[in-house]
């Protein structure tokens, strides 16, 4: 009963209601708009909290759709190591996962884990450079800031060495975490992908000895990732005592197969992933382990995963103390002075300081004490040629010494850090050792703008529960070193990946377009168009994105 | 097929007899188990309907709003509060012209919460122009379901239908029910005549100025005039084809009253017991249940009430300072005639009391005692010695 007719004489001809003649596109109510949406796709917030910018939704959405060659391409563009970094990252991503403010944050790690090993498995090789630069770079320290540093060189045509002191590549990966933690077939794996790149391994090479400084010199550029290989002492009574040892020593024996008796009694000292690691360790040698820590759980730096780990294995723990002496017979140690203590005022790393508490001492029973209270540099040999202070070499942001030819990075440059902040500063030195050897002022990509938690719109997404990792038998198992984590199945990412709320990236789910009031969104291919002819900028579009994709300014008269 | 069912269920069925296409609501006690219901037989396939799930009673209006003017059979049911969140939906809904039906069942309006029955929710919507009609039985229940979908749909106007809280809603009585394919024998698939078409866009509700505003006011209230008859074909088809028809009021033993009891729910239930009692003690009484509220049937409701020397009127609701809202309507619809009728306003049962047969008894004999109502409204029960009417 709609009319076309504008002008009506009697009642009778007359709609029931209120119908347009024609459509109603006359009408641009885009004028009446103060404020505008636009399509402004953003960073997740887990790849902007992942040290290394691994694009953690890109490859997430990629293996979704069981591209899992494509996606461990992906990550392998920020960080070579997926199946490494996969098992042994603190997961700062987790933290910034927005899926925690729904039920719990996404098993990021895991996945990852799964792409670095798909690519094992598969025997995946990254693509050789077309061309070869004339430029040789030279890489001190075979740990995951070198290696990284290595590898994007490589990747980009230069011809680099990497120089390690010890007689097998890795560092930390390999001389520091126990087998249970990372197999060494997934590191020799990992570190063979490096060498397909066509960088040449030079171990047994100490800086000073087998390799000078004027040797070095005679390259293009050189990296420094030599990480920190001293284990600090406590500096007590009787520390030289048999049984007494460094932690580091300590899991470089347990990694190299050494045998080491620790007795049935081993104290811990300290609070990091070292303590974590040597305490592990000497449980899977069958001792009854404490880990002595003079804050409380708290303020240990250790990554939680690995204390809860350790907990459940069976690792006790004693906060609030800290060792005073050893007591000796015969030069052995038997048993351990400690002092209790309280916390009081928060120091500058914001942790509140362990005050002793006057009068409060205890022993302890020890065949063994394993100091694991954190490590120093040895960066000695380069004070001749670039600037050091307390012996962490001084660099810029980007790895740059006061050398120009010298670049650092990893834990000698920001003292005792991780293996994902080694692999970034590797990176992100050899984008600036590429940029200057070409020529060219090194600059820095821009990054989109983060999501925020806020602009998410999580009541479009089911809770469901996080994927369960599988376990080992652990410790006191048969084969007390096998791997503890062993895992996600196939099903199982697949399952965990859909949790996933894809942050800041549009998977065309069509909401802005249905909510429009205005009808003023089309979708073409896939995309959508905002046409502010029409657009009154009520927001709805804005609100009801579940991803954050649309953003606003104001259109002020 | 007979069923024992309560009164919401019996609305359910109503609209899967009724085959409707979209459903949307929110619960509500004492409504919850009409779209409970419903929501069941949609996700069980026996009725083909999409639920809407909404976040409000607005919203509710709002969607089946949508649907309708999408051209589709749409339903929902409330309550009190609900119904009162939904106003503005249903000025919408009769200014759009789009004749969705809406079950509500009579619950007082809080504060203080109270979940039991009475009917002001449904008549602070009396001029939104909303058909209004009130039932008796679960059967009736069930039956004015599909009448309201013929009705709303012949004259494009929404319509609802009202029953009493508990006394309805959650008693069970035997129900003759059917399903869809007999319902269409009585309501065909429902024909909008202008509805959103994405292949012939147009807009619906726009600006409309002093100039053609008033006539389309005024088109609503002839449609509703029309409607009164409308209503009374559609009772009386439902009549001739299922053996069951209610009037749009009903009389009952009001041959030569002298005294006719106006009533409306689930008490008209009660009078008619009472008035069987006292007419066996030779009293000269009637009843009219209004069963049609709007469209209001105003001639009926002269025609009978004019023949008496005494009009009752029973208000299970209020307006404050002027008494039941009925008992306006009945007056009003007395003015213009040339006999004058003295109407006796009773408010009874606000808020779930029970009206029962003693509080029917004290109605009559109130006004057996006098010749003219000595006030304007009585409420009958009120806990105050002095409003104690007859001593009691």
């Amino acid at each position: 009963m709609s009319s076309k007719k504008r002008d009506f004489r009697d009642e009778s001809e007359m709609p029931l209601s209120a119908v347009a003649a024609d459509d109603m596109r006359w009408n641009k109510t885009g004028s009446w708009r103060n404020i505008k949406p636009f399509y402004d796709p953003k960073t997740s917030p887990c790849i902007a909290s992942c040290p290394a910018g691994e694009n953690i939704q890109g490859y997430i959405e990629l293996a979704r759709e069981q591209r899992y060659e494509e996606a461990a391409r992906l990550i392998w563009q920020n960080n070579p190591f997926p199946a490494i970094c996969g098992r042994v990252c603190y997961h700062p991503c987790m933290d910034g996962c927005a899926r925690g403010s729904l039920d719990r944050s996404v098993f990021i790690p895991a996945i990852e884990r799964y792409l670095g090993d798909y690519a094992i498995e598969h025997g995946l090789r990254e693509k050789r450079p077309e061309k070869t630069l004339d430029d040789k770079v030279a890489v001190i320290g075979g740990g995951p800031a070198g290696l990284s540093c290595a590898f994007f060189l490589a990747k980009k045509g230069f011809r680099v060495t990497v120089f390690e002191a010890k007689p097998l590549m890795g560092g930390v990966l390999r001389y520091g975490i126990p087998e249970y933690r990372l197999p060494k077939t997934v590191l020799d794996a990992e570190l063979k992908r490096i060498e397909d790149l066509g960088v040449e391994f030079r171990p047994d090479s100490i800086v000073g000895k087998d390799v000078t400084l004027e040797e070095l010199g005679q390259y293009s550029a050189y990296f420094v990732g030599i990480g920190l290989q001293t284990s600090r002492r406590l500096g007590i009574e009787n520390e030289n005592s048999k049984g007494v040892m460094a932690g580091l020593e300590f899991l470089e024996k347990i990694n190299t197969g050494e045998p080491v008796e620790v007795g049935k009694c081993v104290v811990v000292v300290g609070g990091g992933n070292t303590a974590m690691d040597v305490a592990r360790s000497s449980l899977r040698q069958g001792a009854h382990v404490t880990v002595v820590y003079r804050r409380t759980r708290d303020e240990m730096p250790a990554i939680e995963d690995e204390v809860h780990e350790a907990n459940e294995e069976g690792v006790h723990f004693r906060f609030l103390s800290t060792p005073v002496g050893v007591i000796a017979k015969n030069g052995r140690i038997t048993e351990i002075r400690c002092q209790e203590m309280e916390l009081g005022e928060p120091d500058e790393s914001g942790r509140r300081r362990p005050v002793p508490k006057e009068g409060a001492y205890f022993n302890m029973p020890a065949d063994s004490l394993l100091v694991a209270i954190g490590e120093k540099p040895e960066s000695k040999m380069f004070e001749a040629v670039c600037s050091i202070s307390s012996g962490l070499i001084v660099t810029d942001e980007y790895g740059r010494t006061s050398n120009r030819k010298i670049f650092a990075g990893g834990d000698v440059v920001s003292g005792a850090s991780t293996v994902v902040n080694a692999v970034a500063r590797g990176r992100g030195a050899a984008e600036v050792i590429a940029a200057e050897l070409s020529g060219k002022q090194f600059d820095p990509k821009k990054t989109k703008k983060v999501v925020a938690i806020a602009d998410l719109n999580t009541a479009y997404f089911l809770q469901k529960d996080r994927a369960q990792m599988p376990r080992s038998d652990g410790a006191r198992g048969r084969r007390p070193f096998a791997e503890v984590n062993m895992g996600l199945t196939c099903e199982q990412v697949q399952e965990e990946m859909s949790r996933c709320f894809s942050c800041g990236v549009c998977d065309g789910c069509d909401n802005c377009y249905v909510f429009c009031p205005d009808v003023a969104i089309s979708r073409h291919d896939g995309t959508y168009t905002i046409d502010y002819d029409y657009c009154k900028g009520c927001l709805i579009c804005v609100q009801e994105c579940p991803r954050g994709i649309l953003s606003t300014e104001s259109e002020g008269k | 097929m007979q069923k024992v069912l309560e009164g919401n269920h019996a609305i359910s069925w109503g609209a899967k007899a009724s085959d409707v296409k979209v459903i949307a609501a929110y619960p509500i006690t004492p409504q919850t188990q009409i779209v409970e219901l419903l929501s069941e037989m949609c996700t069980s396939g026996e009725l083909d309907a999409k639920f809407i799930k909404v976040e409000s009673e607005h919203s509710a209006m709002a969607a089946v709003i949508g649907s309708a003017a999408a051209g589709v059979r749409s339903f929902t049911a409330t309550s009190s509060h609900g119904l009162l969140l939904m106003h503005e939906m249903l000025h919408w809904a009769v200014g759009a012209r789009l004749p969705i039906v809406l079950a509500n069942v009579n619950r007082a309006v809080g504060p203080p919460w109270n979940i039991w029955t009475d009917q002001n929710d449904s008549l602070s919507q009396r001029d939104t122009g909303l058909l209004q009609i009130y039932c008796e039985s679960n059967q009736e229940v069930f039956d004015t379901t599909l009448q309201a979908f013929k009705v709303a749909e012949t004259v494009s106007l929404p319509a609802m239908l009202v029953l009493d809280a508990f006394f309805l809603s959650h008693t069970s009585e035997i129900v003759d029910v059917f399903g869809a394919e007999t319902g269409k024998k009585y309501l065909p698939p429902f024909k909008p005549v202008d509805f959103l078409d994405p292949d012939n866009p147009k807009a619906f509700g726009n600006l409309t100025g002093p100039d053609y505003y008033y006539e389309l006011r005024h088109k609503i209230h002839k449609d509703h005039l029309r409607a009164i008859d409308v209503a009374r074909r559609a009772d009386a088809e439902f009549g001739k084809i299922f053996g069951r028809s209610y009037g749009l009021v009903e009389e009952y033993r009001t041959e030569g009253a002298e005294t006719i009891l106006v009533t409306s729910g689930t008490i008209t239930s009660t009078a008619r017991v009472v008035i069987d009692e006292r007419r066996e003690r030779g009293e000269k009484l009637g009843l009219l249940k209004i069963r049609l509220f709007r469209p209001f049937p105003l001639e009926d409701v002269r025609r009978v009430l004019t023949r008496a020397r005494k009009v009752l009127v029973i208000d299970r609701n209020i307006g404050f300072s002027i008494g039941g809202i009925f008992a306006q309507e009945i007056r009003s619809a007395l003015w213009n005639t040339r006999v004058h009728v003295p109407l006796f306003s009773f408010i009874a049962g606000i808020g779930g009391r029970d009206v029962t047969p003693g509080v029917l008894n004290e109605i009559l004999d109130i006004a057996s005692a006098v010749e003219y109502p000595e006030q304007e409204t009585y409420w009958i029960g009120v806990k105050d010695e002095e409003l104690s009417y007859t001593g009691r």
